[in-house]
């Protein structure tokens, strides 16, 4: 409820308000002297005034509640009123003896502003203050008219100063909310840092426990199921039915094992992660993914070169024949290149049997995919050889980001 | 695999599933090319069995409870080293699979490998070949190029070389390698032995640099 600035505030802000509060305290104890030494025409009302503004300090002291709006505007309405009200009470003409009577205490205000508003708030307080110190001195029977240079100069001096302490305390106020903010990145960052490596620490258990258990017993169920398959009593099909549904559960698992590397650059993904996922679910003959690792894809772009991807192994599961086909990736210079090769039956790679067959379409597909990010594609094939198709895109950047 | 007359293959099978080690062995006794001479669950156990069968070849499970699979590929490289080791991994994206094989075995199957790579792996690795499946060839790939900038000294690919690893990435058998490069079966197998002996080599080195940095650390 209460703004407890001690515990809440950073070392260097409770700083900054202590030395205002200590201004504000000095200049009110010179403000009493001052009012004990200048000819008062009211004194008794004078010393009421003074109270006042010492009950004030004691109570925004007390609840230290200086960096409340509420606080600034009622301090703004007693400085300047203390302003307006000095002269009327001391003699007629005694401000030019101690110009600091009615205008050394004021700055406080302005000072608590910079500091809890920031600069501009701070400087337009000053400027507001500066109306009711210009009036004090006409206020004190003191016409400008009848004033020395020196004197008016005095008093645009004192305004000068407001708005210097504005500027000064604002400036100040703003590097201090600048290092707050900076340490409290920082602490948020080796939050972060300390949650990335307690998730690393997770997969890897979890990595350890599926490749212990889970997918031990399914390389176990899988070769248990085929060997039944081959029996003559048992319903062979249903066996090898059981046994893809196993292998699809295998490669899920696979996929799911692959860690993302720690030390990936931003934006990008490992290229392996991305070709798994393209994998996925591809059943009914063997799929191998391999990678000259690390090679980095960027993100952005990685939905499109996996579709890509999928679309080449439909397209060897519809047309090929084939009983496996190997996805391999590496960096190749500044390039990455994909290569996606079955040992299926293979075709004529020309456009007139392409299109009798209908590959003509799915081929601008993927190759439509693979140039929205600047990659191209090329196919290799002939009959009775399988069929290579490569792709060849950009690389993400390979420096490390690290903090 | 026209080898029918001769003695079968002595193997030692390694995992801690007994229902797995009862289907590889059917497979490969079905297969006619290998008899199962011994049988262990873990690392440990496999390191004796190991010593008192005396196997042509070692099937090797990587995770199991207690010791394991590449701590008994490390003692049997050491202590038996004509004894050839494949790796029976569940899945290829085993972290230590790499290991396994700097250490010294001369490959891997999966563990859901047809009865028919199962015993064509055998085979091959009992004749001195190395059983290279298209993601281990990923693997020693970028093993071999990012260690490529750390020593020039060191054993690295010749160009052939690297153009075979990556053939065999993306999943072209030797004989179509031995075809796409105009050179015979034999040359490629010839290579890709090659190629395991760099880098058993590297790993040596890689020892002892560890070792001698250590040292270096020690007596600074």
């Amino acid at each position: 409820m209460e703004h407890d600035l001690l515990p809440e505030a950073e070392p260097g802000r409770r700083g900054l308000w202590l030395g205002i509060l200590v201004y504000r305290c000095a200049s009110f104890v010179l403000t009493v002297v001052l009012a004990a030494i200048v000819p008062l025409a009211e004194p008794g009302l004078t010393w009421l005034a003074l109270g006042a503004v010492g009950i004030w300090i004691g109570v925004i002291s007390w609840f230290r509640a200086w960096d409340r709006p509420v606080v600034r505007w009622i301090d703004l309405f007693i400085s300047a009123g203390f302003l307006l009200v000095a002269p009327l009470l001391a003699e007629p003409g005694s401000l030019s003896e101690q110009p600091f009577l009615a205008a050394a205490y004021p700055l406080s205000t302005v000072l608590t502003w910079a500091a809890g508003a920031g600069l501009v708030p701070g400087l337009a307080v000053a400027g507001v203050l500066f109306v009711p110190l210009a009036l004090s001195r006409p206020l004190n029977d003191l016409p400008y008219g009848e004033l020395s240079a020196g004197e008016i100069a005095g008093v645009i001096t004192m305004g000068v100063y407001y708005a210097f302490g504005a500027v000064t305390i604002g400036l100040f106020s703003a590097t201090l909310e600048r290092a707050a903010r900076d340490l409290r990145l920082a602490n948020e960052a080796a939050i972060g840092e300390r949650e990335r490596a307690a998730r690393a620490r997770e997969r890897e258990t979890m990595a350890r426990t599926l490749h212990d258990s889970v997918l031990q017993s399914l390389a176990l169920v899988h070769r248990r199921g085929r060997q039944l398959s081959t029996q003559p009593q048992v319903a062979g099909s249903e066996v090898a039915e059981l046994v893809q549904v196993v292998e699809e559960e295998e490669r899920a698992l696979r996929a799911l094992l692959q860690r993302q590397p720690e030390d990936a650059p931003e934006g990008a993904l490992p290229l392996r992660t991305v070709l798994q996922a393209a994998a996925f679910g591809i059943s009914g003959l063997t799929v191998t993914v391999s990678t000259v690792d690390p090679v980095w894809i960027r993100a952005g772009g990685a939905e499109e070169v996996s579709a890509a991807v999928r679309q080449a192994l439909d397209n060897v599961v519809r047309h090929a024949q084939a009983t496996g086909v190997t996805i391999f990736g590496e960096r190749d210079g500044a390039d990455i290149s994909i290569s996606v090769r079955d040992d299926g039956v293979g075709f004529d790679v020309d456009e007139a049997s392409m299109a009798a067959d209908g590959k003509l379409g799915i081929t601008r597909s993927m190759r439509g995919r693979i140039e929205q990010v600047g990659g191209t594609m090329r196919i290799e094939s002939e009959p009775g050889r399988g069929t290579e198709v490569e792709f060849r895109l950009p690389a993400a950047p390979d420096e490390v980001t690290k903090p | 695999m026209s080898e029918s007359e001769s003695e079968p293959i002595r193997v030692v099978i390694v995992d801690d599933h007994p229902s797995l080690r009862a289907g590889v062995k059917a497979d490969l006794e079905g297969s006619g090319v290998a008899t199962v001479v011994g049988e262990a669950s873990d690392g440990g156990e496999a390191i004796e069995v190991v010593r008192q069968s005396m196997p042509d070849v070692v099937l090797m499970d990587l995770s199991m409870p207690t010791v394991q699979g590449v701590d008994a590929i490390k003692a049997i490289v050491e202590e038996l080293p004509h004894v050839k080791i494949l790796v029976l991994s569940a899945s290829e994206a085993e972290s230590n699979v790499l290991e396994a094989i700097k250490l010294g075995a001369a490959g891997y199957l999966l563990k859901t490998s047809t009865a028919s790579e199962l015993a064509d792996g055998v085979t091959r690795v009992y004749a001195g070949d190395a059983v290279f499946t298209p993601s281990l060839a990923g693997l020693l790939l970028s093993e071999f190029r990012r260690t490529a900038d750390v020593e020039p000294g060191e054993p690295g690919l010749t160009q052939r070389e690297n153009e075979i690893l990556r053939l065999v990435a993306k999943g072209y058998a030797y004989g179509e390698i031995a075809q796409e490069l105009f050179i015979s079966t034999k040359t490629v197998q010839n290579h890709v032995r090659n190629i395991l002996t760099k880098l058993h080599l590297r790993s040596r080195y890689e020892l002892m640099r560890y070792a001698i940095k250590r040292g270096l650390d020690h007596t600074g």
